[in-house]
């Protein structure tokens, strides 16, 4: 009933690169197969039904409201994965499943971004002949525009903030709306109509990712309406809108002013998409499987009364792709807490959590994911396979080892603490449930405290005072990068430099100097193998220091639309790649 | 004719017409109206019967510990042995056994008839003390209103009239959802339960309030009140004196039939999700969990059932006492 | 007649300010009252990238810096005069009356409601015109063959019905009906009925079965009560004593006597279910007003929230004058009052 566990990707817009098919249920990591056979996984790393065929419409449906249709704003992997159809961003990732999907390529720009000066300044050409849709050509003024609006977060709060951060602004710049007048070209200059130039504080060789976030997408200044231009996006894409009542559903039509010759990925099969917003969850799964539906665009998989019709049954179990999704979902065990600050009582609740019953919480292998042992997914580079805590063969938890860390750290009995969760949220729920009972065996006792999810980082599991003072010695948490590697997925749960006293981090429990200057010395290092191990080994120093418990390495259960074609899963986007389907 | 509480908006079951004005009992030879009523109530089997089952609910809600120690297993433990941890379902379809009465929830395992025997503690509880406090409400100021009449009676109408045409559940989700963990001393499920026994209390006192004022105002211009009145009575002693024996049956009766509907509100904010926290069992909180598993039947169907019982039970015996303590109504 | 009208009127206006003054202090004194600051209250209105500026600005566009009294008056002067609304690369006026713009998607609130309406709409008249014509025939049947097997099973079922809590009978309905025999529609398939009216009839059956059989059972409890309690009474006899035919008293008499009461609580009733079927929405995921208002809650969007329970509370007020008023046709006694 209350789908609101659609909703939990808010804080979790998870861009993947990496091997899909490392994580289980995948086969191999061919990428240049095909297959039109119906079974489970097909098209997971392989292409589904490959066909050229044009015309029909694709129906999608969203369980939730579209967090924004504004590229400047829009901050969830779905409307990533969708914008593609209406918008052009700079880079964008390759369209191919397998390996290749995690791939930056050239979409907007002619090429890669240059850098002459280690990666201080960027600069990208622009394609030629690229249209808007009413046939005015794509010029660098309007992507420079487009991401300086971005930067307005009075208009547009709920978006990326990397451009601001890394982007040489002039001081108190507040986007072109209220800084009006005021010269960027310290920040982003075009020499020339298809060239636009990127100037950093600071040298980040990672830029390129930057570049293709949908910020990047071009924004006609004439045509642009703040908070309102969402109502009516322009495209650069071979689809433009046709219908849009917010909040309810919408319909993209062909683009006239597209051209193929300028686009290297689309195909454009499909003659529209119709898009039905706020459509209840189990209604969606009903509807895909009968085939009235083609897919649920949010693309995190069935819900749990549609499970186990699913499972149960080897031809709807055929139907349907297990994607990984580079999303961790753990607990905080927070050293600001007694007991918690001594190591051995840390270790305790690592050794004594039952894995089988948090995976349970989530759903299980096929609906929740891999039972984790570590804070890097598999899917991330620099991820290094290891297990400090051992839970026994059936993976319920190692209650020996449990009662003598627990000795250790002075408390043979066990303690008491207080366990946060977000009240919205079942499987968090029903983690800080399993946590409860799995700890108890060896005297550790939790009592638990829902707390709201748009408060929980502001006010209370990320407000360290508020922490401490309430014995919030768990706090169950969750985590996925905006883009891959152990910058985008590490720096912000396990740097101790992000946690604010006044509330707001995502890091909850990490705090130890030497991983913050190991942090730095990976940030700083080009060599890309020699910066991945140091992952690993960031990744293992926070496994010895204790500080998170890992639950599960999140993998969705898709329903693969049964009258699409090209249908395959883009591990950037950990669901269907939108711009490849065609219609049977 | 009186409205129910309108608590649940949308499905307030409003108690039958409280036969305004009349007056219960005229007392002849010697037996107390209390005796007639209980003669008249042990002739009426179906209300017995509810009777009955009121009282068995109480002793499981009492002994519910005891209980759950023979036929079950603690109500917030896990089970996952018993689950498929592919579809999340109990292994077999519902687990039910010799050791799970009423079978076991999907993905948790725990056992459903503890935790049914549990959420009965916190229906019944929640139910009473709020039924007892809007009863405090209600008495005190529909008699006020009734008594005094004038600006007073005016003023605390008005105060009704704006409690019927309160949208009650959105505005007691909105209040749940802003309490706090900790609060006025109080923490945890302690603070939830004050929390529900006050919202459900304070906005159902309209219902005894009007019945009350009612039958505060004709017994006002009744002979022996005013030849107490004649004879110097004030009035506070007119009060307890003179009126309040008079509304203990009608506010008996009320409060009786006031139970139920406010179990069921108790039932319908925690389906909405602002009762009592997990992993605490309350009925309405399981159906709600029960929703998200909605093809699986017998996580719904126990839950569920307590409540009918419940509700049916409370709002038979109510029937009938009210048919024993007003004659007229009988028929 | 006139000043009754007004008087009304203004007692309902005074009303509904109470409402929106409640509400309002629910959501700024009870979180300031545990610590909440502007900052804290603005963060749920950002996304996870927001730095402490982000946070200022989106506290101080949203008006938290100011006392509450002062926001209090900016959203009441919304709704008598309009507003501005800065969108970034202009304004925008939100014509009276504006309920002001949500926190968390920045649309207009007042176009939201008139949109969800016709959903709550549809749910009530539809479930109201079955529950009247099955509540009342069952009752009228009851009362005139009291005592008879028929009365005793349908006080039996009105009985069960009214013990029955509707995310169960609805729950239960789904399974069976929607789930296991094919025969409704699943949760949540609402089609406008000027997009299809055979879907629209369709997606709300079960909706309206459930919520009809609830009222359906307290509807004929009270039609037999009050017809039971007329046909009793002295002119009843008297009418009977005339000569005129039995049909004539039971229906001229009776039923008009018994229905006037009933009139009252219908008009509470379906004014109450006009500003949100919550319970009945929430387990069919319609979305109408009372989905709204529990999805407003749990975003923390108040002025979602403000809207729809002005809105309910505006029909409760609404539909009990409306009652007060037919009243006064029906029975002439009430205009002396």
């Amino acid at each position: 009933m209350i789908q609101r566990t659609r909703v939990l990707v808010a804080a979790t817009a998870a861009l993947a690169l990496g091997l899909t098919a490392a994580c289980g249920g995948g086969k191999d990591d061919s990428s240049s197969g095909s297959s039109s056979k119906a079974e489970f996984n097909a098209a997971l790393d392989k292409v589904f039904n490959p066909s050229e065929k044009k015309g029909g419409t694709i129906r999608l449906a969203n369980s939730g409201d579209w967090d924004t249709l504004d590229p400047g704003e829009t901050y969830y992997g779905y409307s990533w994965d969708f914008l593609r159809l209406y918008g052009r961003s700079l880079l964008t990732f390759k369209a191919s499943p397998g390996a290749a999907g995690n791939e930056l390529t050239p979409d907007l720009a002619e090429g890669l971004g240059e850098t002459n000066d280690n990666g201080k300044t960027w600069t990208y050409k622009i394609r030629k002949g690229v249209k808007f849709e009413d046939g005015t050509e794509v010029k660098a003024a309007d992507v420079k525009y487009a991401v300086l609006r971005s930067i307005d977060k009075e208009t547009f709060p709920n978006g990326p903030a990397y451009f601001e951060q890394f982007l040489n602004l002039p001081a108190g710049y507040k986007g072109p709306y209220k800084s009006k007048d005021v010269n960027t070209d310290q920040a982003i200059s075009t020499p020339d109509d298809s060239t636009i130039v990127f100037h950093l504080k600071q040298a980040f060789g990672g830029f390129d990712y930057m570049a293709a976030l949908p910020q990047t997408v071009p924004v006609p200044q004439a045509k642009d309406t703040g908070a309102k231009y969402k109502e009516h996006v322009i495209s650069t894409g071979p689809y433009m809108f046709d219908q849009n009542n917010l909040g309810k559903n919408f319909t993209l039509k062909r683009n006239p002013n597209w051209d193929q010759a300028t686009d290297p990925f689309r195909k454009a099969l499909p003659d529209s998409f119709e898009v039905s917003l706020n459509v209840n969850a189990d209604d969606i799964d009903n509807r895909l499987l009968s085939g009235d539906l083609d897919i649920d665009v949010v693309g995190t998989g069935v819900q749990p009364a549609t499970l186990g019709r699913v499972v149960g049954d080897p031809t709807a179990k055929a139907g349907t792709d297990n994607a990984s999704q580079s999303r961790l979902w753990y607990t905080s065990i927070v050293g600001t807490v007694k007991p918690l600050d001594n190591l051995d009582c840390r270790k305790a609740i690592q050794y004594a959590a039952d894995r089988t019953g948090y995976q349970t919480a989530y759903g299980g292998p096929l609906a929740g994911g891999d039972i984790a042992t570590t804070v890097l997914p598999p899917t991330i580079p620099g991820y290094q396979k290891f297990d400090l805590y051992p839970a026994g063969p059936d993976n319920t938890g190692d209650l020996t080892k449990a009662k003598e860390a627990l000795a250790a750290c002075g408390q043979p009995n066990g303690f008491s603490t207080n366990i946060a969760y977000r009240a919205e949220r079942p499987k968090e729920k029903a983690t800080a449930e399993s946590l409860q009972q799995s700890l108890a065996r060896v005297g550790i006792k939790l009592t638990l405290k829902p707390f709201p999810q748009g408060d929980y980082f502001s006010q209370y599991a990320g407000n360290p005072p508020y922490v401490k003072a309430n014995n919030l010695g768990l706090t169950v948490n969750g985590w996925g990068a905006d883009w891959n590697d152990g910058f985008g997925f590490l720096s912000q749960i396990v740097d101790s430099r992000v946690i604010r006293e006044t509330g707001g981090s995502s890091n909850t429990s990490v705090r130890d100097p030497e991983i913050d200057k190991m942090l730095d010395a990976a940030v700083s290092n080009t060599d890309v193998k020699a910066r991945e191990a140091q992952w690993g080994a960031i990744d293992k120093k926070v496994m010895e220091d204790a500080f998170i418990l890992p639950g599960v390495y999140s993998k969705a259960l898709l329903i693969r639309p049964k009258k699409l074609t090209n249908v395959y899963v883009n591990p950037a986007y950990a669901m269907y790649d939108y711009v490849a389907l065609g219609v049977a | 004719m009186v409205v129910g509480p309108g608590t649940v908006s949308d499905q307030a079951p409003v108690a039958p017409d409280p036969a305004e004005g009349s007056v219960p009992g005229k007392a002849i030879e010697g037996r107390s109206l209390g005796r007639i009523a209980w003669t008249r109530l042990k002739r009426d089997k179906v209300a017995m019967a509810g009777g009955y089952v009121v009282v068995f609910l109480i002793l499981v809600a009492v002994f519910a510990p005891l209980i759950v120690k023979f036929l079950g297993d603690p109500p917030n433990e896990f089970h996952q042995n018993l689950i498929d941890v592919n579809t999340l379902a109990p292994k077999g379809g519902t687990g039910i056994s010799g050791d799970h009465l009423f079978g076991v929830e999907p993905q948790n395992g725990r056992d459903i008839f503890s935790r049914v025997v549990y959420g009965a503690r916190i229906s019944l509880l929640i139910a009473f003390l709020a039924t007892g406090l809007s009863v405090v409400i209600g008495a005190t100021l529909g008699v006020v209103a009734g008594f005094f009449g004038g600006w007073v009676d005016a003023l605390i109408s008005r105060a009704m009239d704006v409690f019927l045409a309160f949208p009650l559940l959105v505005f007691s989700i909105a209040l749940a959802g802003v309490i706090p963990d900790t609060a006025f001393g109080l923490s945890g499920d302690a603070l939830r339960i004050a929390m529900l026994i006050f919202i459900i209390g304070f906005f159902s006192w309209p219902y005894i309030g009007r019945i009350v004022r009612g039958q505060t105002l004709s017994l006002r211009e009744r002979e022996f009140v005013d030849a107490a009145r004649s004879l110097g009575a004030r009035g506070p002693y007119i009060i307890f004196k003179e009126l309040l024996p008079n509304l203990v049956a009608p506010i008996l009766i009320y409060a009786t039939l006031l139970i139920p509907t406010n179990i069921l509100f108790e039932a319908a904010l925690s389906f909405l999700g602002v009762g009592v926290r997990p992993p605490t069992a309350s009925w309405g909180g399981m159906l709600s969990d029960a929703a998200r598993f909605y093809t699986i039947w017998h996580f719904m169907f126990f839950p569920g059932m307590a409540i009918f019982i419940t509700v049916l039970a409370f709002n038979l015996f109510g029937d009938g006492l009210r048919d024993a303590l007003d004659p007229k109504g009988r028929r | 007649m006139i000043t009754y009208i007004i008087r009304r009127l203004l007692a309902a206006v005074v009303l509904l300010f109470i409402v929106s003054a409640a509400v309002f202090a629910i959501f700024y004194l009870v979180p300031r009252l545990v610590g909440a600051t502007p900052e804290t209250l603005a963060t749920r209105y950002v996304g996870r990238a927001a730095t402490p500026e982000t946070v200022n600005l989106i506290a101080h566009k949203l008006g938290f810096y100011d006392p509450i009294w002062v926001q209090y008056g900016r959203w009441v002067k919304g709704i008598f005069f309009g507003a501005e609304y800065d969108y970034g690369s202009g304004t925008e006026h939100c014509p009276a009356p504006c309920f002001g713009y949500s926190f968390i998607t920045r649309q207009p609130v007042w176009p939201d409601l008139l949109d969800r309406l016709p959903v709550t709409l549809s749910l009530a008249v539809g479930a109201a015109v079955l529950w009247v014509f099955f509540g009342v025939s069952t009752g009228v049947v009851s009362a005139l063959r009291r005592g008879s097997l028929l009365d005793r099973t349908a006080m039996g079922v009105s009985l069960a019905g009214v013990s029955l809590p509707i995310f169960f009978t609805g729950l239960v309905g789904l399974l069976v009906f929607s789930y296991k025999l094919g025969w409704t529609a699943p949760g949540g398939s609402y089609t406008p009925f000027t997009e299809n009216p055979a879907d629209w009839f369709y997606a709300l059956l079960l909706p309206w079965i459930v919520l009809a059989f609830q009222f359906s059972a307290q509807y004929a409890r009270l039609t037999r009560a009050g017809m039971l309690e007329t046909l009793g009474e002295d002119y009843i006899r008297t009418a009977r004593a005339k000569g005129l035919p039995e049909r004539s008293v039971n229906v001229q008499h009776g039923l008009r006597a018994a229905l006037t009461p009933l009139l009252t609580i219908f008009g509470l009733d379906f004014g109450l279910l006009l500003g949100g079927a919550v319970l009945t929405e929430q387990v069919f995921s319609l979305p109408g007003l009372g989905k709204y208002a529990v999805d407003a809650i749990t975003n923390n969007d108040l002025p979602k929230v403000l809207g729809v329970t002005m809105m309910a509370a505006a029909f409760v007020v609404v539909a009990n004058l409306i009652v007060d008023l037919l009243y006064a046709v029906v029975d002439p006694r009430v205009r002396i009052s």
